[in-house]
C-alpha cells in the first residue's frame, strides 16, 4: 500500500497505488434540492448505453429516495455497518477508510450484493422519515416527514476502489480527464470491482462475462458536451466540469467555486476514502446528523450557504448556470445580474439572467381575437 | 437366499472394478485414441494421481479457508495430443453466470519451455511463461446447447424490447452491428465474452495478473457432472519438446462457484512432475 493525500479527509491515507492525479479531473455538482425523481436521467443513460443483453438490470445512473431507498438494496448501510467509521475532528477524518480496513487477503473492505439485491431499484421510493422541526405538524402523518432524492452515477473517484480491487489491472483512470473505465478487452469478469466499489457503480454483465460501468459519456466529454444524464435532467440539478485540488482552486471555474470556494457542494460518503468527484449540494430540510453521515462535516455550513444564496450574488448566479447549456462550461463570470458560461478561452457559451423577465399574457388576445386558457 | 446371491454378484462386480494404480506424479500413458469423454475406456488403464489442493493464499485477493480438498488426475497421450481427466467432489453445480454468482471450473498449467527448473508456480514469471487450459461449467452449458439469451440464465426475465430487435432492422447487417455495440466486450473481441463454441480457453501468463489469451487455440475438452462432482477432460497439443520418455511439470487449479471462487480466489497445487511414457 502507498501513502496518498486525500483532501476530503484532510489527511494522508493508504491506497493500493501511489498518488497519480490526472491532467484534469472530471467532476460534477448535483443540487439535491432540485431533483424531482423523474428518472429522466436514468432513462437517458439506459437507452444510450445499457440496452443490450445482460445489461437489463444495470442502472449506471439511478435516483433513490433517501433515507429508505438504495440500489442495490442497502448498499450504503451494509458497508457503513462494516466500517469502523470513527469521527471527524473538524475537517479531518479520524476513522478508517475502506482501504485501511481491508481484512487479510483483500485489497479493500467491500460488501458484495447478492443478485436479488438488484431486484428493487425503486424500493423506498417516496417513503418519508425523520421529523422536521416546525414543519408538517398539522398533517399528523402516521409516518415521519422528510425525504429527498439522491441521484447517483459513478464518482470517477480520485482513488477508485474498483480500480484498486482488480487483480488484473483491467480498470484504468484516464490521465487526460480522470474518467474511470473498465477495459472491456482485458476484463475477465472476476467481479472484484463490484465488491470493491462502495457506491456499487460497477455491474456484472452475465452475457459478456465482463463488468461494466458508467463511462461519463466520454465520447461527449471529448467533444466538450456534458453527459446524457446531465443534458436530459428535467430539474436542471446537474453541472459537469473540472475540479482542481483545493490549493489550486480557480474562482472562474464553476466547479471549483461551488466545491472549494463557496463550499456548498460535498462528496458522498467521503469517509470511505475514495475522494469521489460527484459533489452534492445537501438537502436543506433533512436532519443534520443524516446529512453529515452522507456528506461529511461540511453539511451544516453548506446548507446555511445555500439558504443564504439570495444574498450572495455570485452563488445565486452560479446556481443559475445549472442546466443552462449542453456544453461543458469550464469557466464562468458574472456581470451584474447576468451569469455567463464560458469556454476554455473565455468566449461566451451561454448567458443567463439571474431573474428571468416575467411576461404576463392577457387571457384575451386582441390581435388574433381569441381567448387563451392559461394553465395555473 | 436370494439376498445372498445378490450380495455375491455385487461383490463379483466390485471385484471387476479394480482400484486405480496411484502414482505420486502425473504419468501420461500412451493411447492410440484420445477422447474428451470422461467415461471412455481409454482412462481405465491410466494410473491416477491424487493432487492435494491448497488455498491460493499468496497473492491478494486470496482465499484463507480451504474448499475443494483434492483432484484426481489421469493422463493419456497419442504423441500429438496429451489429455488430462480431472475429477473432484463438488456437490453443487454452478454453471449460471450472474452478479455474485460464480462458476465451477478447473485449469491445467504447463511451463512453455521444458526445463529442469520450472518457472514460478504462481502462473509463471517474466520471460518464462506458462500455458494454461481453462475449463468452465457455464461454457460447457453453452456448448451443450444453452441459449445465448438472458432467459436461459434467468427464466423469468421479462424484457420489453432491445433496440436492435426493432422490426425495421430485422435480418439486416445494421441489426448485427447494433447488437454488438450493446455488448462492448464482444465488440472488442474479448474471448471471454462469448458466445462460446468451446468450453476450454487457451491462456498464457507470466505471473499473477498477466493472464492473456493464447495466440492460437490448442486445447479442447468436455466436462460432465458425476454423482458427487465433476469429471472434466482437457486435451491439448503436446507442449513443444515434450514427448515419450520426457518429463516436465504440471499444476492444477479448481474453482468452486458456490464458495464464490473466481480468478485468484481458487484452490491450486504447486508444480507436480509429469512423466510422459512411451507406448509399450
Ligand atoms: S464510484 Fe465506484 S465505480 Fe466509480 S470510480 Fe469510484 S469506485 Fe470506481
Ligand atoms: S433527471 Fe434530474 S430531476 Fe429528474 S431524477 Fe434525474 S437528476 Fe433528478
Amino acid at each position: 500500500m502507498a501513502r496518498v493525500y486525500n483532501w476530503q479527509l484532510g489527511r494522508e491515507m493508504s491506497y493500493w497505488y501511489p498518488e497519480s492525479r490526472p491532467k484534469r479531473q472530471f467532476a460534477a455538482v448535483f443540487d439535491t434540492n432540485k431533483c424531482i425523481a423523474c428518472q429522466t436521467c436514468t432513462l437517458a443513460c439506459k437507452t444510450t448505453w445499457t440496452s443490450g443483453k445482460g445489461q437489463e438490470y444495470m442502472l449506471w445512473n439511478n435516483v433513490e429516495t433517501k433515507p429508505y431507498g438504495s440500489y442495490p438494496l442497502a448498499y450504503d448501510v451494509k458497508l457503513l455497518d462494516m466500517l469502523d467509521s470513527g469521527s471527524w475532528s473538524g475537517n479531518k477524518y479520524e476513522g478508517r477508510t475502506i482501504f485501511e480496513s481491508a481484512p487479510a487477503g483483500e485489497r479493500v473492505m467491500g460488501w458484495r450484493p447478492e443478485q436479488q439485491d438488484y431486484a428493487y431499484p425503486n424500493c423506498g421510493e417516496d417513503d418519508c422519515a425523520g421529523q422536521v422541526d416546525g414543519g408538517a405538524g398539522m398533517m399528523s402523518l402516521p409516518h415521519m416527514s422528510w425525504f429527498f432524492y439522491l441521484a447517483r452515477i459513478c464518482n470517477h473517484c480520485t482513488y477508485p476502489a474498483c480500480l484498486a480491487s482488480c487483480p488484473r489491472g483491467s480498470i484504468y483512470k484516464r490521465p487526460e480527464d480522470g474518467i474511470v473505465l473498465v477495459d472491456q478487452g482485458r476484463c475477465r469478469g472476476y467481479q472484484e470491482c463490484v465488491r470493491g466499489c462502495p457506491y456499487k457503480k460497477v455491474f456484472f454483465n452475465p452475457m459478456t462475462n465482463t463488468s461494466e460501468k458508467c463511462i461519463a459519456c466520454y465520447p461527449k466529454i471529448e467533444q466538450g458536451i456534458q453527459p446524457q444524464c446531465f443534458v436530459n435532467c428535467i430539474g436542471k440539478i446537474r453541472m459537469a466540469g473540472w475540479i482542481s485540488k483545493p490549493e489550486d482552486a480557480k474562482p472562474d471555474n464553476p466547479i471549483d467555486s461551488l466545491v472549494h470556494i463557496k463550499k456548498i457542494a460535498l462528496p458522498l460518503f467521503p469517509q470511505y476514502g475514495l475522494e469521489p468527484n460527484v459533489y452534492y449540494i445537501p438537502p436543506i430540510h433533512v436532519p443534520l446528523s443524516f446529512s453529515r453521515q452522507l456528506f461529511g462535516p461540511g453539511a451544516a455550513a453548506a446548507v446555511q450557504a445555500y439558504r443564504n444564496a439570495k444574498n450572495d450574488a455570485d452563488l445565486a448566479a452560479l446556481l443559475c448556470l445549472f442546466g443552462s447549456s449542453e456544453k461543458l462550461m469550464p469557466r464562468w463570470k458574472r456581470i451584474g445580474d447576468d451569469v455567463y458560461g464560458l469556454d476554455e478561452k473565455g468566449a461566451t457559451l451561454v448567458r443567463v439572467p439571474r431573474n428571468e423577465p416575467v411576461f404576463i399574457r392577457p387571457a384575451y388576445d386582441k390581435l388574433y381575437q381569441i381567448t387563451r386558457t392559461n394553465c395555473p | 437366499m436370494r439376498r445372498l446371491v445378490l450380495l455375491a454378484a455385487a461383490a463379483l462386480l466390485a471385484g471387476c472394478h479394480r482400484a486405480p494404480t496411484r502414482t505420486n506424479e502425473v504419468v501420461s500413458t500412451a493411447s492410440r485414441e484420445i477422447s474428451t469423454d470422461a467415461s471412455s475406456s481409454i482412462w481405465d488403464a491410466a494410473p491416477e494421481h491424487l493432487a492435494n489442493l491448497l488455498p491460493q493464499d499468496l497473492v491478494d485477493p486470496r482465499i484463507l479457508k480451504p474448499t475443494t480438498a483434492e483432484v484426481r488426475v489421469r493422463s493419456v497421450h497419442n504423441g500429438g495430443e496429451i489429455a488430462f481427466r480431472l475429477e473432484w467432489i463438488d456437490r453443487t453445480n454452478d454453471d449460471m453466470p450472474g452478479p455474485a454468482r460464480f462458476l465451477d471450473g478447473c485449469a491445467v498449467q504447463i511451463p512453455r519451455g521444458i526445463e529442469p527448473n520450472p518457472p514460478d508456480p504462481r502462473m509463471g514469471q517474466g520471460g518464462r511463461p506458462v500455458e494454461i487450459a481453462f475449463w468452465r461449467a457455464d461454457w460447457q452449458a453453452a456448448v451443450n446447447g444453452r441459449k445465448d439469451t438472458i432467459q436461459a440464465i434467468y427464466p423469468n426475465a421479462a424484457v420489453d424490447h432491445y433496440p436492435f430487435q426493432a422490426k425495421s432492422l430485422e435480418g439486416t447487417d445494421a441489426q448485427k452491428q447494433m447488437e454488438t455495440r450493446y455488448a462492448p466486450a464482444r465488440a472488442v473481441g474479448n474471448h471471454r465474452a462469448g458466445p462460446r463454441d468451446s468450453p476450454v480457453e487457451d491462456l498464457v501468463a507470466e505471473g499473477p495478473g498477466t493472464l492473456s489469451p493464447a495466440g492460437a487455440r490448442q486445447s479442447r475438452g468436455k466436462g460432465a457432472r458425476t454423482n458427487d462432482g465433476w469429471a472434466v477432460v482437457i486435451a491439448r497439443k503436446l507442449p513443444e519438446g515434450l514427448g515419450p520418455n520426457k518429463r516436465t511439470q504440471i499444476a492444477f487449479a479448481v474453482w468452486e462457484g458456490s464458495s464464490k471462487e473466481t480468478g485468484a480466489r481458487k484452490m491450486r497445487t504447486g508444480w507436480i512432475p509429469l512423466a510422459v511414457r512411451a507406448a509399450r
